[in-house]
């Protein structure tokens, strides 16, 4: 019996699928790592500054606090109360006391003084400095000691 | 005129997908580490001493300076003033108080500004970004290559706002 040759078959894979993942998997990290870095609230317009730069060495443990408004789509203040964001909820920053309490309570249940805690305070511009002096005076009374203030980078 | 026929099959052209997907993954990494999508972010480390109104401390160390920021209604900056001077509001009112900084501590790096601390007074209502603007006043200036922060006065305390409502009422 004859035998005819066969050409052998060159199994081509599809590689556009794969490229599609690793695409957005790619996209995927690159958005989480950003945010993973700051506890952002993208309600708060922070103010910028040149001389704000990144820290050098992160703190291991640091209270984040985002105060800002209410800001429609086109980003106008809907309500002239300022809020601090926290945990999904907004609270009046001067009714943040006992948040506060409730922090400091957790940081000494985890043998840590909220003394060694810093306490960082991402205010939008137009917030009165006034209500973030009574913030860190609230924070003060509740143990916190050290405040800083983040602004954004500006590029020259 | 007849055009006769090779008699070859015409040959499929594949483009090779290989140094394509190279090229885009460089591409990508290259703009990943280039792109920012957050913008950066910086700290500004401030002293609040925890202030008792029993014992008003109207006397400072010889070595502190007090920057007042008093404030228009809406919030917006009306003038500063350096101690007794008077520097406006100007558009590079920031600037000058950095110039006035600068000549009160001598030269940056000065021994001397070790012991000294700017005390900031703001109205209440004044929005935080110019408090912001004169604490990096009074903290320094960027080098010339614009990356390394020339120190001026590193402590940097507030005193209590003046006006507005008090805390927890």
């Amino acid at each position: 019996m004859r035998i005819k040759s066969q050409k052998a078959a060159v199994a081509e894979i599809d590689m556009t699928p794969m490229i599609d993942i690793v695409f957005q998997l790619i996209a995927f990290f690159m958005v989480i790592t950003n945010f993973e870095q700051i506890q952002a609230d993208e309600r708060v317009k922070l103010p910028s500054d040149s001389l704000a730069k990144p820290p050098e060495t992160k703190a291991a443990d640091e209270l984040v606090l985002n105060i800002g408004f209410e800001r429609n789509q086109e980003g106008e203040i809907t309500d002239p109360q300022a809020y601090v964001f926290y945990t999904g909820e907004k609270i009046p920053v001067l009714k943040f006391g006992p948040k506060l309490e409730q922090e400091a309570r957790i940081y000494k249940q985890k043998n840590q003084d909220p003394n060694d805690v810093p306490v960082k305070l991402r205010s939008d511009a137009q917030v009165d400095t006034g209500l973030i002096q009574d913030l860190i005076k609230l924070a003060q009374e509740n143990g916190f000691t050290k405040f800083s203030f983040v602004a954004t980078q500006k590029t020259q | 005129m007849k055009l006769r026929s090779s008699g070859r099959e015409a040959e499929k052209i594949e483009p090779q997908m290989a140094p394509m997907i190279d090229v885009v993954f460089q591409l990508l990494i290259f703009f990943m580490l280039t792109l920012n999508i957050v913008e950066p972010e910086g700290d500004f480390n401030v002293n609040m001493p925890i202030t008792d109104d029993s014992t008003p401390s109207d006397e400072l160390p010889m070595f502190d300076i007090k920057v007042r920021l008093v404030a228009n209604e809406d919030g917006s900056l009306n003038t500063i003033r350096l101690g007794q001077v008077n520097l406006g509001n100007g558009p590079n009112v920031f600037a000058g108080l950095n110039n006035e900084i600068l000549k009160i501590i001598g030269r940056p790096g000065n021994p001397i500004t070790k012991d000294m601390e700017v005390e900031i007074e703001a109205d209440y209502n004044l929005h935080f970004e110019y408090t912001l603007k004169a604490v990096s006043a009074c903290t320094g200036r960027l080098d010339s290559s614009g990356k390394h922060i020339i120190r001026y006065i590193e402590k940097i305390k507030f005193a209590p706002p003046v006006g507005g409502p008090a805390a927890g009422s």
